[in-house]
């Protein structure tokens, strides 16, 4: 059983920017930089815990959608008969340091292949972690040509493999949730800027969020089920209003007004391509959803904006760390005036 | 979404449409920074072409049996004769084979991928099977040149090339935003109009004429644009006609030359120019061409003052230690190029040895053999790694089974087995950083100090390593030699460097910073030698800071590299009263091995020695 996630102390920023990732994947994941033992993962895996089933078509080993896109597979069974739906708990898939390649993408099935001396695709990660979320930690410390592939196939949601004899594709879309401890070394720019958002997260310095961290941690540790059973009106309320708001997102208007702000703060930032653009404006959108908006306002767009652009900022090497928020907060509070 | 509902970037839409009228128009390129919509476009191609056209997508995790194809496993089996799976190449026949990121593919596989486009046949010489396939297809690529170079050699395949720059335009930005917020998945779909145009160009194409002013036209506008080879006036012929097939004209004119000329010399050019640019700064406007050695030297023993094209005038140098050159000759803004002095056998330098294992490629230094990591490639025979390649080893052996009797499992022996050869990216990178300032020019230093470069660099050819080259002068630094094997580009590069203007010192240590990350992020077991050849007269600052301030900083970051060795060598005239040592100081700060150019060469005689002893 899993901390849930409404009990949580405190990392409201961590917590928004995974809610409006469920409620709008296009989001295209997170990066959460920060101190060990900041409840990350125990952040991600109850949300996960929290959410309703997802529909899947049965014995799929790619969570295909019944409606959405499909693997190879599942096209082929569909022209012999209906899809049949399931639900399926939404997990989080753990991407290991230590991955080989042919792991992440799938190989060929060389047992299967011994065997019977029949050709067949052996699925990978990527595979396990279409429509879940895919958690790596201490991303930065992957090898290098894995965060390649990893990211090739995040960034069209589709996992292509074309390797020892195996020709194969797949839908693989999944939030994409990657810690790192920037302390530790740099992600190349490219790679920082398909991270849809980016939070920092730190240890709480105040006393009484502190006690209470402990008070409850304890609590939990000592009898899940009841700890759980005490929250459960809470999780239930958030899970009715993410869905929900799933739901409302295609409603929330988007004015030009809003577009504009947009453009304004990204044009002042000078940032490359339009990545920016259009993730302030899915993450604005996501949380006018998620505060039961009809419409993005300003509050919305300088949230988003807030965990959208601190990573996609140039900083010469000389320059402090931090500066970059700096600049940004500079940037929000002149276009908001 | 459709590709006509793509927003801005008409040059590579345009490019991509002319592949589709004629895939002899050789392909696309597409060069941009991330998030300029790259990928988007190039999937969106599909649905422009007609719908049955083949279509691949060539992902970074290919190998090698996939890109040629390779037995055939279960037809293998099954038959007991060897039997040819087609490879990516293979499907992509008569259609398009699409490559993202084209610059951070292995070489190998780029060069098997390249090969059989100007034949228009693929030869296949692969685990026993001999055969030789048409095979046409026109590559789609794109390419952050952020993440790397491609070389010339490559680009040159591309028929055409388009640079993708971020909108700046704030309706298209706000469109893109509006598109974007329409549809929750990207998904390429067909776009029958822009089919039905195509198709309609297509049609038109074998009428359309190309008279004999036109072909004359296609030379000189490729003389124009420098292209070295045929290539670029083949495929502005193919161009232009595809482009006057669109515009539904069956004669060829002039104007349609010139709007494509663009898309084919893109790629072309943009390697040329760079060393145009630079003959061009060697010649400052008031001297004229063929001004000899003597009044160089008259020049250089009475320099005067003169403000720089720019307006620019000289201001004093602000305080602090390493500027404290206030001499006239730094306020020269005159450039000139010297020529390159007398190569001399240098002293030999050495990387540090270290205790991390890697797999070392080239001859400097020893290290210990990395055991299974990168990228798996390509199988092979023998190899003294124990790493097997079990799907290479099956296809080995399947044309055997019904000899060797197989009823369920498959009979493996010995003879079958192959080994994975995995690519690993590493080396040794020797980064000059020179400096190009005015002082520099004083007493033909620069004469002096490119000699000693060259015989840097030809130290680096014999190692094989990779060498780069900053330059810093005027107001930044510059790498005029981005990381390259071709140790003769780097001495045609150095031969063409000009001297004039202020000493930025800390913009080129900041490029060198720069240039390290990068090139370590990519490939995290490079060691790096910065050369830097300087008189540490610094007087030229990057930010609000002072020269100073920002150079102890920047040496701070350097200093944290741990796979960076630093050389200083110190350009200053030693014979000077006014002395100043400030390269010294700088060599201190940078816990770097110091030559003055003098003492570099008085080695040079004796034997090669190992200066840098064991740490």
């Amino acid at each position: 059983m899993n901390f849930p996630f409404t009990a949580i102390v405190g990392q409201e920023e961590l917590k928004t920017a995974l809610i409006i990732n469920v409620i709008d994947p296009g989001i295209g994941g997170l990066l959460v930089m920060g101190e060990k033992g900041t409840a990350k993962s125990t952040a991600v895996r109850a949300l996960a815990e929290l959410l309703p089933e997802l529909q899947v078509v049965r014995e799929c080993r790619f969570n295909c959608e019944p409606d959405g896109v499909l693997c190879s597979v599942c096209l082929e069974r569909k022209r012999e008969s209906a899809l049949l739906p399931t639900g399926k708990k939404m997990r989080v898939v753990e991407l290991p340091l230590g991955i080989t390649e042919d792991r992440l993408i799938g190989t060929l099935d060389i047992e299967h292949a011994i065997k019977h001396g029949e050709k067949r695709f052996e699925a990978g990660l990527l595979a396990d972690a279409n429509r879940n979320f895919l958690y790596v930690d201490e991303v930065n410390l992957l090898e290098d040509h894995i965060i390649d592939l990893l990211l090739d196939s995040a960034a069209m949601g589709v996992n292509t493999v074309e390797r020892e004899g195996i020709s194969f594709s797949h839908p693989a879309r999944f939030i994409l949730v990657g810690t790192m401890n920037p302390e530790e070394g740099d992600l190349r720019p490219q790679l920082l800027d398909r991270f849809g958002l980016c939070v920092q997260v730190r240890g709480l310095h105040e006393k009484g969020e502190r006690i209470e961290i402990l008070k409850r941690k304890a609590a939990f540790d000592d009898n899940p089920a009841s700890f759980a059973g005490r929250w459960q009106k809470e999780q239930d309320d958030l899970a009715r209003r993410i869905v929900a708001a799933r739901k409302r997102l295609s409603d929330v208007t988007l004015d030009d007004n809003a577009l504009e702000t947009i453009v304004a703060i990204t044009t002042a930032l000078r940032l490359d391509g339009h990545r920016p653009d259009i993730v302030i404006m899915k993450a604005a959108r996501a949380l006018a959803a998620y505060r039961e908006l009809p419409a993005v306002g300003g509050a919305e767009i300088r949230d988003a904006a807030q965990i959208a652009l601190t990573h996609r900022q140039k900083r010469l090497p000389f320059e402090e760390p931090g500066s970059e928020r700096i600049k940004l907060q500079k940037v929000l509070e002149e276009v908001a005036a | 979404m459709r590709f006509s509902e793509f927003i801005g970037q008409e040059e590579a839409r345009l490019g991509l449409i002319l592949n589709a009228v004629d895939p002899r128009c050789g392909g696309l390129l597409l060069v941009g920074p991330k998030g300029s919509g790259k990928s988007t476009l190039a999937r969106l191609f599909r649905g422009a072409l007609p719908p049955m056209t083949p279509f691949v997508e060539l992902p970074l995790n290919v190998t090698e049996d996939s890109l040629l194809g390779g037995i055939d496993l279960e037809k293998t089996l099954k038959s007991g004769r060897r039997t040819l799976a087609p490879g990516i190449l293979s499907r992509a026949h008569g259609g398009v084979v699409l490559v993202d990121d084209i610059n951070l593919l292995s070489l190998d596989l780029l060069a098997l991928l390249m090969e059989p486009l100007e034949r228009g046949s693929e030869l296949i010489e692969r685990e026993g099977i001999t055969q030789v396939r048409e095979s046409r297809f026109m590559v789609v690529a794109n390419m952050n040149p952020e993440e790397g170079d491609l070389s010339p050699h490559f680009t040159d395949r591309f028929g055409l090339c388009a640079v993708m720059e971020t909108l700046s335009g704030k309706d298209e930005r706000l469109a893109v935003m509006r598109l974007a917020a329409a549809q929750p998945h990207f998904e390429a779909g067909p776009d029958p109009a822009v089919g039905e145009k195509v198709a309609a160009a297509v049609k038109l194409l074998p009428k359309v004429e190309v008279s004999a002013e036109i072909l004359d036209f296609l030379s000189e506008t490729a003389q124009k644009n420098l292209s070295p080879g045929h290539r670029g006036e083949i495929f502005l012929f193919h161009a232009a006609r595809a482009y006057a097939a669109l515009q539904g004209v069956a004669k060829v004119e002039k104007e349609h030359v010139d709007r494509v000329a663009n898309l084919v010399f893109a790629h072309r050019r943009l390697f040329l120019q760079e060393e145009e640019e630079t003959t061009m700064e060697q010649e400052p406007p008031e001297q004229n061409d063929n001004e000899d050695q003597e009044q160089q030297d008259k020049q250089e023993q009475q320099p005067s003052p003169e403000k720089d094209e720019t307006g620019e005038t000289e201001q004093s140098p602000k305080d602090g230690e390493m500027d404290a050159d206030p001499s006239p000759r730094e306020s020269s803004v005159q450039e000139e190029i010297m020529e390159v002095g007398t190569p001399f056998k240098v002293r030999r330098f050495s990387f540090r040895k270290d205790r991390r294992k890697r797999h070392a490629t080239g001859r400097r230094t020893k290290t210990r053999v990395k055991g299974r990591g990168g990228r798996y490639v390509k199988s092979l025979l023998h190899s003294s790694d124990r790493d097997i390649a079990l799907d290479a080893t099956l296809r080995a052996c399947a044309p055997y089974q019904k000899a060797r009797g197989r009823e369920e499992q498959m009979i493996i022996e010995k003879d079958d087995i192959r080994f994975r050869q995995r690519e690993r990216k590493m080396g040794h990178l020797a980064i000059f950083v020179v400096d190009g300032s005015g002082s520099m020019g004083a007493q033909r230093r620069m004469v002096e100090t490119k000699g000693a470069i060259q015989s840097l660099l030809m130290d680096c050819y014999q190692k094989r390593d990779k060498v780069a080259m900053i330059v810093f002068r005027k107001d930044r630094a510059e790498l005029v030699l981005p990381p390259t094997a071709s140790v003769e580009m780097a001495a045609k590069r150095l031969a063409v460097l000009p001297v004039g203007g202020k000493t930025p010192l800390a913009a080129g240590l900041m490029e060198t910073w720069r240039l390290v990350r990068q090139v370590s992020l990519r490939a995290p077991d490079t060691r790096f030698l910065v050369v830097l050849i300087t008189d540490g007269r610094a007087n030229q600052a990057i930010s609000e800071q002072s020269p100073q301030q920002e150079i102890s900083r920047l040496v701070r970051l350097l200093n944290e590299e741990e796979r960076c060795d630093f050389i200083v060598i110190d350009t200053e005239n030693k014979g000077n009263f006014l002395r100043a040592d400030l390269a010294l100081a700088l060599a201190r700060q940078l816990e770097a091995d110091y030559y003055t150019t003098d003492a570099l060469k008085a080695e040079y005689l004796s034997e090669l020695v190992q200066v840098r002893s064991e740490k």
